[in-house]
């Protein structure tokens, strides 16, 4: 329905002044072909070929020798390998709740500080700049950062617990699993929460104003009005959020790699960190290709479940 | 808003201030925090409870960022890698763009999802395959290991930034070059481009912030110090015994002023990229 319909749109613009409509056409579609053709060379060379190559490396024993890594011939071994892995197990789970508390949070946080933004009289250029900060800012700097703030003997964030009355973890924050997890997470969370604003901002800027009149003059009270009237309608802007956010924090690594380096342990080892490991730590691209390519494939999944979503908002965009 | 009782006014406008306040300080603090420990002396960074001001202000880490490390050739390599990428991907993406937004081609719907889908594909399950790929072409630990990896990982939201803008243009817009007996090109260069403006500073400025922060294929390609990238430069300073925080705090405020100075001058375009682009496709 949008292929047809946004097709019918494009056709006056191929009108022709000279000629034959037809003959027109085709010349145009000719050259529009050749005017994709360096994007379709670089993008298919450089992510399509390797994503087969790399299914191709995970059903493959791989070997390596003096050279470089020979390939000898198929097997599901990685594959099964990897299935039956506790530590494969445990960082996928850690990955998906990791992605989960992480998004709620951001997305809980993101939309208050965008309603205050939005009922901010002054300043609110300012604080755009001040919220796209942290969204620009290199994660490895991030993560330094936070490393920082939570080191065992000086860190501020020993201070500031004992400050206000907490103890805190007594193997510090980064030396056992949950407090470790914990920390990573408010770490991730700072850093993208002001990314949620922004999007949310937007969104709540282009709701309908009269919609809000009406519930003001039915007496309906803020609270109400929040979730029974904005909530709906930023529904898309939510989704579409809240999905980009997820299949980001599914490929989370700089963080942990800079942060904790995975632990203490493998607490806060995510599919990536493991498949990075096994692939350039281990040097088993076999093993490791089967778990990036899992990893690749639930990604896949998830944005064919979210595909209707998106159809939505491309066909809306295409008129 | 402006239908609220002037009693209730003044509390809600209260409320908002002290929230702005709290969002303020939850942003900022950690900022404030990079920045003071920066000017720290390498001896005052480790006390306990922690210097709240850095006293006295000291430009020692600064200096051991740039002569006792060598964070000046990481600065010139990631400079050098994100203007080339981000230059190819302006030049190919508006190419692209232009002909998925306004030429009648078949299939162009599949083709941006297909883009769309691969935009969002994690880095890390092209990582081996790139990896072996480049070295056997010799090109581990040079620009264009990064170069082309980051040319095409950032194309598939340029053209859709790009498309969405070229969409917008009026076709009259277009026929009047062509009336006026210009090629295809002309018309493109002389009247599109400059319409698409927007949309060319969105996707650079996109494509930009992506490649200065990019790590895991800097990490994995180009290992030697003559080529490593900002990001990988940081994260290797602390590899060493003690980590030298004042070196990586210096380093990294040189390395978030030039994007937080971009971010900040570009920022309607960054705000139009997120909310039509990152949400819309």
């Amino acid at each position: 329905m949008t292929t047809i319909s946004s097709a019918a749109e494009q056709a006056p613009v191929a009108e022709p002044l000279v000629g034959r409509p037809d003959v027109n056409r085709k010349r145009l579609a000719r050259m529009g072909w050749a005017f994709t053709a360096p994007a379709l060379i670089f993008v298919g060379a450089v992510t399509i070929f390797p994503i087969v190559y790399s299914v191709v490396l995970s059903l493959s024993n791989v070997a390596v020798t003096g050279s470089g890594f020979s390939l000898n011939g198929f097997t599901t071994s990685n594959y099964s390998l990897v299935l039956k892995n506790s530590t494969w197990h445990y960082a996928l789970g850690f990955t998906i709740i990791y992605t989960l508390i992480t998004v709620i949070v951001e997305l809980a946080l993101g939309t208050m500080i965008a309603l205050v933004l939005q009922r901010l009289t002054g300043g609110r250029g300012v604080m755009m700049a001040l919220l796209l900060i942290p969204w620009s800012m290199i994660t490895v700097i991030n993560a330094e950062l936070w490393g920082y703030i939570y080191q065992g003997t000086y860190g501020v964030a020993e201070a500031i617990f004992t400050a206000v009355g907490l103890k805190p973890p007594a193997a510090g924050f980064l030396g056992t699993p949950t407090p470790a997890i914990i920390s990573m997470m408010v770490a991730d969370i700072w850093k993208t929460t002001p990314f949620v604003a922004i999007i949310v901002l937007a969104g709540l800027v282009m709701l309908p104003g009269d919609v809000y009149e009406a519930a003001e003059v039915d007496g309906s009270s803020g609270w109400s009005t929040f979730w029974r009237i904005t909530v709906p309608l930023l529904r898309p802007t939510l989704a579409l959020a809240v999905m980009f956010r997820v299949l980001q924090a599914f490929g989370l690594f700089d963080l942990p790699y800079v942060l904790t380096n995975g632990g203490p342990g493998t607490a806060t080892t995510s599919l990536a960190i493991l498949g990075y490991n096994a692939m350039f730590k281990n040097l088993d691209f076999g093993t490791g290709s089967a778990v990036a390519t899992t990893t690749a494939l639930l990604v896949l999944l998830g944005c064919l479940i979210s595909l209707r979503t998106f159809r939505v908002q491309v066909g809306k965009e295409g008129n | 808003m402006r239908n609220r009782k002037r009693t209730g006014w003044h509390r809600i406008i209260n409320g908002v201030n002290i929230s702005a306040f709290l969002v303020v300080v939850f942003v900022g603090a950690p900022l404030y925090w990079l920045i003071a420990s920066s000017f720290k002396t390498p001896a005052a960074l480790g006390d306990s409870p922690p210097q709240y001001f850095p006293s006295p202000v000291s430009g020692a880490n600064y200096s051991q960022a740039f002569v006792q490390y060598d964070f000046g050739i990481y600065f010139r390599n990631s400079l050098i890698v994100t203007l080339i990428a981000t230059a190819l991907v302006l030049i190919i993406g508006t190419m692209a763009g232009y002909a998925l937004g306004r030429l009648p081609m078949r299939g162009k719907f599949t083709l941006m999802v297909t883009l769309l889908i691969i935009s969002v594909f994690p880095e890390i399950a092209v990582i081996a395959p790139l990896y072996l790929l480049l070295r056997n072409l010799g090109w581990l630990n040079s620009y264009q290991a990064l170069i082309v990896p980051y040319t095409a990982f950032n194309l598939p939201f340029a053209i859709w930034i790009l498309r969405n803008y070229m969409l917008g243009i009026p076709k009259e817009m277009e026929e009047t070059g062509r009336i006026d007996g210009a090629g295809p090109l002309r018309t493109i260069w002389t009247i599109i481009l400059p319409m698409a403006l927007p949309g060319v500073f969105t996707a650079g400025i996109f494509c930009f912030t992506a490649c200065w922060t990019e790590f895991l294929m800097a990490l994995t390609f180009n290992s030697t110090n003559n080529y490593r990238m900002i990001p990988v430069g940081i994260a290797e300073f602390g590899t060493v015994f003690t980590v030298p925080y004042g070196t990586i705090f210096a380093a990294s405020v040189v390395a978030v002023v030039p994007i937080g100075i971009l971010v900040f001058i570009f920022r309607k375009f960054v705000i139009s990229g997120l909310t039509s682009g990152a949400v819309k496709g």
